[in-house]
């Protein structure tokens, strides 16, 4: 199977996953906060995997032949964090921008999801081949290593969030200290 | 196979990546120190509780709600014992025998300690209906229909005597019936103050909407407080306790700096991780004003005279 059609596959995949939470949650006593919290949990999900792709291609074959999925992951990712912003300023908030500004600025969890948003914007915005081109390679890749500080951002966001089990966050983000220690290892 | 030169990163550029690596780590520790700066202003929980006054008597009761759908009242619950998601309970929980079911009452405030069945319970008191609003601590809200009884009549049958200062509420905790009975390593402890307990809102809840409670609303008995937030409604309660030292309870041993053992509904003080100014109200979209004691300011304010205290309001 061509790497292609092993894109389309993912994209497929993705969209029906998030057409499934989406259905689960209309289902559900609650629509508001599953949604939200579904789409927050897996683009967040969505963003830690793409991390691995560089270090795990190292050591797998497979994975570095689809090392380029990296791409559709990320961006899944995004799309998945727009959602869950959207969610948030629709359905959560209708449109209160007050309340908003409010919530923002009295908590430190929700800046730092914005924050992290704020940051993965011009990377989903470049995630393709024309921007590479435009750009140049280097100074592309040197945007996208802004990644560093966005999943950070989000797994603490993810974290912060938990009223008690906290046990999936920490798990993430000891996965992503792995991938920063491998990433720090062998920049070069 | 050489590396071509092209492929090499500048070492302009990868020190920039460390540098940015290194900033991404200090972000991951964010909560942390977040949390370590919440505890260095943790000061007020050390100090002694102060015991509010007994004093004055409520006047209305129940006020016209629209009450949330049934499904949605039993569909949507935290009951960590069977899950940490708020879909766990509903399904998991249905096999957690309810009947027959008794209710220690003792403690060294009770002159007249014993053991009683629910249904003998439910036969002896009346069965009142009360509609009123449900604000969790998570800042969200649900209007309920509860059906039960005061539980200022089952502490008056265990003939309270001066030691009576606080209430113990223990509930059930069996890792046969219980998937995640032991989330907070032991039973689940709620407590109030022997005038709050005596508040006439405060209610044993056995059914809501006339139908016997549902296991993952807190079958057989729960209790009610409406102007506290919802941890403080201690579900499947197998021990009531007068006592005189005021109880631990589990969401304050849980975090002392975001669960306090008062938790009061009251805007003005924020979750340290969220504001409390504002509730979702399950089924609406938007959100709106939380009201001070939720709503029942008449009926409990007199029993917190500093509304600045934050003991009083976490």
């Amino acid at each position: 199977m061509p790497i292609s059609t092993r894109k389309h596959l993912l994209n497929i995949a993705l969209f029906l996953v998030l057409v499934w939470g989406i259905y689960d949650a209309i289902m559900g006593p609650d629509l508001v906060s599953e949604l939200r919290d579904f789409t927050g949990r897996y683009g967040a999900y969505l963003l830690l995997i793409s991390l691995l792709f560089t270090p795990l291609s190292q050591r797998w074959n497979w994975v570095k032949r689809n090392l380029s999925m990296r791409r559709n992951i990320g961006v899944w990712g995004f799309i998945y964090a727009t959602v869950h912003l959207l969610i948030w300023i629709t359905l959560e908030f209708y449109y209160d921008w007050e309340l908003m500004l409010d919530e923002i600025a009295g908590n430190l969890f929700i800046l730092l999801g914005i924050f992290a948003f704020i940051l993965l914007l011009p990377l989903a915005i470049t995630s393709n081949h024309r921007a590479l081109k435009r750009f140049g390679y280097r100074k592309w890749q040197m945007l996208h290593t802004l990644t560093y500080i966005a999943v950070p951002a989000v797994i603490s966001h993810h974290f912060m969030a938990q009223k008690s089990d906290t046990l999936e966050p920490l798990l993430m983000g000891f996965v992503l200290v792995l991938v920063f220690v491998w990433r720090y290892r062998h920049a070069r | 196979m050489p590396v071509k030169p092209s492929e090499i990163t500048p070492e302009k550029v990868y020190k920039r990546r460390r540098t940015l690596i290194a900033a991404g780590l200090g972000i991951l520790a964010v909560p942390a120190l977040s949390k370590g700066y919440g505890l260095l202003q943790q000061t007020q929980e050390e100090e002694d509780l102060p015991f509010p006054s007994v004093s004055a008597q409520p006047n209305r009761l129940s006020q016209p709600l629209e009450p949330t759908p049934y499904e949605t009242v039993t569909g949507y619950n935290n009951y960590y014992e069977f899950g940490y998601s708020k879909d766990d309970p509903a399904r998991a929980a249905k096999t957690l025998i309810t009947s027959p079911w008794s209710v220690e009452l003792g403690g060294e405030g009770a002159d007249k300690p014993g053991i009683y069945d629910i249904a003998e319970v439910k036969g002896e008191h009346a069965i009142e209906n009360h509609v009123y609003r449900f604000r969790c601590v998570e800042a969200w809200s649900m209007v309920i229909p509860w059906n039960g009884i005061k539980l200022a009549d089952v502490i008056k049958a265990a003939a309270p005597n001066s030691k009576a200062k606080f209430v113990r509420f223990t509930t059930l905790n069996d890792p046969q019936q219980m998937p995640n009975a032991d989330w907070a390593d032991g039973p689940y402890v709620e407590g109030l103050t022997i005038e709050e307990a005596m508040n006439p809102l405060t209610l044993l809840a056995t059914g809501i909407y006339d139908q016997s409670l549902e296991q993952q609303n807190g079958a057989p008995i729960r209790l009610v407080v409406p102007w506290k937030y919802g941890f403080k409604y201690a579900k499947s309660i197998v021990k009531i306790e007068l006592v005189e030292q005021m109880p631990q309870n589990t969401w304050w041993l849980q975090n002392k700096r975001e669960y306090g053992f008062y938790a009061n509904v009251n805007p003005q003080f924020d979750h340290p991780r969220w504001t409390q100014a504002t509730e979702r109200v399950i089924g609406e979209l938007g959100r709106k004003p939380t009201l001070l004691y939720n709503g029942y300011a008449d009926e409990v304010g007199h029993m917190y005279p500093d509304l600045d205290n934050r003991l009083y309001y976490y």
